[in-house]
């Protein structure tokens, strides 16, 4: 009976994989007391509680209602904002310019496809700590002191502690705006699906206008109703710099060029294999139907393209979320800096906050992975 | 069994015997990996003149590192066998918690906290600083409260990250505190005009002051907003080592109490009648021997480094371009706060 079990293929794997599992599950418990038992005895502190005490750090972008007064946790959460914010205005900028850069570089034009050409060779060989850094001192170098800044129009004043523009005293007539805007949003997407029904079925379009004014037009109008509604706090110049208003600060802005520039140099890359991909014959087939280029690449290159280059744009995505930690070089209170930096030091609980900012790091990642395979699948070439 | 019970007889009988004869030593384990090794490891800041800094030859000097070289001179009796490990701020933790240096003295504030969860010790107190800020004089402000509105530059995980915040919050007073990594790129920062200010403590900004690109168009303000004491840091346990870490220090103050230099020291040896000078200098009494080291242990360390004085005043005193006066890190009975318990 034994015997034939153990002679069983199927019951033999299991049994392994069990096995498998229950070493690693062991194993892990092993670290786990072991470290905790070690951190005892050297006398340093363990466990979580300390994510409930008071921080006591100030924080220079802060975009939750977090103060040196709010919780350790409170800290980590305005890590994991900055983050996500740098990461995700990384991620669209670097796609624009990377589409731009790598359609470039494939232009029949000499010198646009070489210039594009070098950028991509010259920037994919660089460090990308070098970019921050340059980004960094280059922007604060180039700014001027807060008596000289940059006025526009007397609302918003650049110089080199960051960009200052006003802010509306309070937010409710924005919150609405967005609201509305969003309703919206809902309602063109639903006419411009009945206008393309109605055109597949009838053949004449009616209300094609209907949905980009909704789109566009009704956003606009929300939102003037919403600033002239609304009491500013226009900065002021007081003392050192100006008072009031919100503060882009310079980190943020070297961080955001750093991330975008480098990696639109990959994403260009990404975007001549994806369109060298798509064989001749569809371009040349796009030729014969008359289609002019503009149209030939939206219409017939693009989305073919787009399947290939998919994968690994996730990549360059989830590589820039990893990326944004270079913040932490050049003070930008990203999850790293503020969190295994500021955090860990003032708590010295160097094992717990290294495991929860990889949790948090891992747990972000595949978030976007999940969405962009999501996407993927979404765009995958029926068969039929 | 039989042989069970002779060998625990045995080994009563070995323990009788050893505490009958010489003093029985509490076991060292990082005094003898100091000795096996045959040099000390020392962790010292990244770079600050005046406190530890390497020049372009890879030479260290400066107040922390003379300590290490008169612990080194004590231990092993030679100045010279320390090996330095630069640290940031935020390594100096684990390189001392993992045992990758036997000591740390690094401009490293004593605070409740560390002392209570980093599972390290501090071990008395080589420079009483205080925290203030360096900023640009054509900015007009002398004062820390002449700040309200600034920018300040600080070295993230530091004590003096949160007494800036702490004190300015404690006014009313808004500041936007930027937070570096490192004590360098805060100050690279502050010098590119990205902070009005930045924050740190008297002496190390005296010595930060010499890298910036014109030094005389800053101002260190005399305010103090923190009393910040410094000293060399241990890691929990080994017991005789901190005593050894802790005597070394209360030796080179003493040495300057007593009147004993690295010029006089063999004079004093042989002539002094002093019983603390004889006490101290290996003489009489035997101190080196009740922690293991040789009796001329604190003779080494004079003769190689000097005494407290001698060394403030090569590497941040008079005698360095930090120029700074002794105050509070001037002996007792000449109006500081140097106090260091007896050698009997």
């Amino acid at each position: 009976m034994l015997r034939r079990l153990l002679y069983d293929a199927k019951i033999r794997d299991a049994i392994y994989q069990v096995a498998l599992i229950a070493g690693l599950v062991a194993l892990s418990v092993w670290f786990v007391r072991n470290a905790s038992q070690n951190l005892v005895n050297a006398g340093i502190a363990s466990g979580f509680d300390f994510l409930w005490r008071q921080s006591g750090i100030d924080v220079p972008f802060v975009l939750t209602n977090y103060t040196a007064q709010s919780r350790i946790i409170d800290l980590m959460w305005v890590g994991v904002v900055n983050t996500l914010l740098v990461t995700f205005l990384a991620i669209v900028g670097a796609t624009a310019l990377g589409f731009v850069l790598g359609l470039a570089r494939l232009s029949p034009h000499w010198l646009l496809a070489r210039v594009a050409g070098a950028y991509v060779e010259a920037v994919r060989n660089i460090p990308l700590l070098f970019f921050v850094l340059f980004w960094y001192f280059g922007v604060i170098a180039a700014l001027p002191a807060p008596r000289q800044s940059i006025s526009v129009f007397s609302l918003a004043f650049l110089n080199n502690r960051g960009l200052t523009i006003p802010t509306p005293v309070d937010g409710y007539a924005f919150r609405i705006a967005a609201l509305a805007s969003l309703a919206a949003l809902v309602a063109a997407w639903i006419a411009s699906r009945s206008a393309g029904r109605q055109r597949d079925r009838t053949g004449e379009a009616r209300f094609g206008w209907l949905a980009p004014t909704l789109a566009i037009g009704a956003p606009c109008v929300f939102f003037v109703v919403a600033s002239l509604s609304s009491i500013w706090d226009v900065p002021a110049l007081r003392g050192f710099n100006y008072r009031g208003g919100f503060v882009l600060i310079p980190e943020f802005v070297a961080l955001l060029a750093a991330l975008v520039t480098y990696t639109a140099a990959f994403i260009a890359e990404i975007v001549r294999g994806g369109v060298e991909a798509v064989p001749k014959g569809q371009s040349e087939a796009a030729n014969a139907l008359g289609l002019t280029a503009t149209q030939r690449l939206r219409l017939v290159v693009i989305p073919q393209a787009l399947r290939v280059m998919i994968p690994p744009m996730t990549n360059q995505y989830l590589n820039v979320l990893k990326n944004s930690s270079f913040g932490a070089a050049i003070a930008f209170p990203e999850l790293v800096s503020v969190f295994m930096g500021s955090a860990l030091n003032n708590t010295g609980q160097a094992i717990e906050i290294i495991a929860i900012t990889l949790a948090l790091y891992l747990a972000i990642s595949l978030a976007v992975a999940a969405f962009m395979n999501w996407y993927n699948n979404r765009i995958r070439l029926v068969t039929r | 069994m039989k042989t069970l019970s002779g060998a625990l007889l045995g080994a009563l009988l070995m323990a009788g015997a050893g505490s009958a004869a010489a003093q029985q030593l509490t076991p060292s384990p990082t005094l003898d990996a100091i000795k096996a090794r045959g040099h000390l490891e020392c962790g010292v800041h990244l770079g600050l003149p005046g406190f530890s800094f390497a020049n372009d030859k890879g030479e260290w000097s400066g107040l922390d590192v003379d300590y290490c070289r008169a612990l080194a001179a004590a231990v092993l009796g030679d100045a010279t066998k320390v090996k330095f490990t630069p640290t940031s701020v935020q390594q100096r933790w684990p390189v001392l918690q993992s045992g990758q240096v036997d000591v740390l003295s690094r401009n490293t504030t004593i605070t409740f906290s560390r002392n209570a969860s980093l599972g390290v010790d501090f071990q008395g107190i080589n420079f009483y600083e205080g925290q203030t800020f360096i900023v640009r004089t054509a900015a007009g402000a002398k004062e820390p409260k002449d700040l309200d509105g600034a920018t300040v530059c600080v070295a993230a995980g530091s004590t003096e990250e949160k007494n800036a915040a702490d004190w300015f919050r404690e006014r009313n007073m808004k500041v936007t505190i930027v937070n570096f990594q490192k004590n360098d790129d805060a100050i690279t920062a502050y010098d590119s005009g990205r902070c009005d200010a930045y924050t740190a403590g008297v002496g190390a900004l005296a010595g930060q002051r010499i890298k910036l690109k014109a030094p005389n168009d800053n101002l260190i303000m005399t305010q103090l907003i923190s009393k910040d004491p410094q000293g060399p840091v241990t890691r929990y346990g080994d017991e005789r080592f901190q005593a050894v870490v802790r005597w070394v220090l209360n030796g080179m103050i003493t040495a300057e109490e007593l009147g004993v230099t690295s010029a006089n020291v063999d004079e004093m040896k042989t002539k002094s009648q002093s019983a603390e000078v004889r006490r101290l200098l290996g003489v009489d009494g035997g101190f080196g021997a009740m922690l293991g080291l040789p009796d001329d242990w604190m003779y080494k360390a004079i003769k190689q480094v000097g005494n407290y004085g001698e060394s403030y005043e090569r590497t941040v005193g008079q005698g360095s371009p930090l120029k700074l006066a002794r105050g509070y890190n001037q002996l007792w009975n000449k109006g500081g706060l140097l106090f260091s318990p007896s050698f009997q």
